[in-house]
Order: C-alpha cells, then structure tokens, then sequence
C-alpha cells in the first residue's frame, strides 16, 4: 500500500504487534512512523504526510484524546483515517474520539479479524 | 433535559471481593493469552516457593474514580520472555526494555479488561499507564486501607501472579 503510516503508543510492543497483526491482514505501507505520546505524534504529522493513524488512548505527555484534539485544532492529517487502539473500553471514551474525529476503535485485547474489520473499510473508503 | 451525568453506581467490598468478580478477573486473562498470545493458561495454587529470587517484574496500572486502587501483574524473567516472544510471534525476546514493556502491557490489558467487564467501574474509572517494578523488595501503600484479591496463573510451565487493590471506602 502507498503511504506512510503512523502508529502512536507508548508501548514499543504493542507498536510491534499492530504493525506485525496489520501485516498479517495484508495491510502494509511503503514507510512506517512510530510515537510513543501524542506530543511525538504531533511532531511527526506535522512534518510527514500520512495514510493511517493508529493510535493508543492512555499515554503519558498527551493522551490519544488530547491529540485527536490538536489535530483537529491545526489542521493536520486532514481526510485521514485514525484508529484508536485501546485498553480503554468504555462507551463514553469510544463516544469522545469519535467527536473528536477518530473514524475506528479497537479494544486491547485485539485479533487479526478486529483489525481487518477495523482498518480494511477505512482505506477502502 | 439536562446532561447531568449519573453517578456510579457504587462497587461495594462484598462485590470486589466475591467470586462473581474473581471469575471476571479469571475470564479477563484468558481473553488475554487467547487473543494476543495464543497461549493456553490455567488457574493455578500459587508454588512454593513463589518464583525465583531476584529476577521478577511487577507493572502497576492504577485505578482513580468509581474506584482507587490498583491491578499489578508478577511474573520472572523466564515468563516475561515467554509473553513478550509470543506477543511479538514466536522469536525469543531477552532483552530487559523489551520483557518491562511485556509485562507492562499485559498489566494494561489486564487492569483496563476487568475494569471494563464491571458495569459501575466501566464508564467511571480511568487507568494510569503501567509502571514496571524490577525485584521483589517492594511494598505498594495505600492511602486508606485496602483489601485485595490474588490469583495465580501458569501457562508453559510459568506463572503470573494477579493482585487487584481497591482502597476500603465506606459508601457515603
């Protein structure tokens, strides 16, 4: 797939493992960012062009949401897809990104099937 | 209409504390090792000895709202490598960033996974991120008495040890 992909966590792991579980549904791009907090993410936006955001809520410096936020506020990313990627799964968190201009969620523990149900639609679209 | 948001229903001790609420604890981590690991894991009485000396990890994910407390995750080194290769699937993974990271993110899944399986913690109850401890000669305090749940698990012939603290508070 062309395109750069960004996967935002604080855990070098589990950017591992969703780069390795997007792999295995045969969604893989030509360049691969990683930020390990929002405020990373947000250096990265805004000197890189992206295809996707994956992204993990609970984070230390700036939460998912609080990036979600900032992206909105300067116009970053315009038009791309960002997937939340989470432990947290309460309803209003999942209701707040979605405001906030997230387009997917996946709660932690994920599948590969979650990932394709997820992610595939979204660059379809 | 207002948007006043409802209060939580409150979480009583009797509830953390019955077997309703362990076995949620139980159904989390094997949702875990299924779905992330694809590693069988069993409820286990905890050995003796524990594990070794010296070389275990414990994360800390801790709780603030509907209820303050804590989730921590044990495991040596030998089941933090077991995790953290089949996390990453399959090649053997030593290195000591790598085993924290595991055993933190394990924590995490753990700790948000019951939380959100507890209808009146679910939407009233954030998580801290994971703060990985090295060694055994650790003590978590608490600001007001607790009670706590353990549980211990193997799998591959290792063992991860589950405590879940939730501060002793009297409903108002």
């Amino acid at each position: 797939m062309k395109g750069t992909i960004l996967v935002v966590d604080d855990s070098a792991m589990m950017r591992k493992i969703v780069l390795r579980t997007l792999k295995m549904a045969e969604i893989e791009f030509e360049e691969v960012l990683e930020a390990g907090d929002g405020a990373e993410a947000l250096t990265e936006l805004r000197t890189h062009n992206v295809a996707l955001i994956m992204c993990d809520i609970n984070m230390p410096n700036m939460t998912g949401l609080e990036l979600l936020l900032k992206i909105k506020e300067e116009g970053l990313a315009p038009g791309v897809p960002i997937v939340m990627v989470t432990t947290e799964g309460s309803e209003s968190l999942v209701r707040q990104a979605i405001l906030a201009g997230a387009k997917g969620y996946i709660r932690k523990p994920f599948t590969l099937d979650h990932i394709k149900n997820n992610v595939k639609p979204l660059l379809a679209a | 209409m207002s948007d006043t948001v409802l209060a939580a229903k409150p979480f009583l001790v009797e509830e953390f504390l019955s077997s309703e609420n362990i076995s949620l604890a139980d159904e989390t981590v094997f949702e875990i090792f299924a779905s992330m690991l694809s590693i069988d894991i069993s409820i286990t009485p905890p050995p003796v000895p524990e594990i070794g000396v010296g070389d275990e990890r414990t994360a800390i994910v801790g709780y603030s709202g509907a209820m303050r407390g804590c989730c921590e995750v044990q495991m040596d080194e030998k089941a933090a490598s077991v995790v953290a290769s089949a996390m990453l699937g399959g090649g053997p993974v030593t290195d000591a960033d790598s085993l924290d990271d595991a055993v933190g993110e394990i924590s995490n899944m753990i700790a948000g996974g019951w939380k959100d399986r507890v209808p009146s913690l679910s939407e009233h109850c954030a998580l801290s991120p994971p703060t990985v401890i090295t060694g055994r000669a650790y003590k978590v305090h608490m600001s007001r008495p607790s009670v706590k749940l353990m549980r211990c698990y193997t799998f591959q012939g290792q063992y991860l040890f589950l405590t879940l603290r939730r501060e002793d508070v009297p409903v108002a």
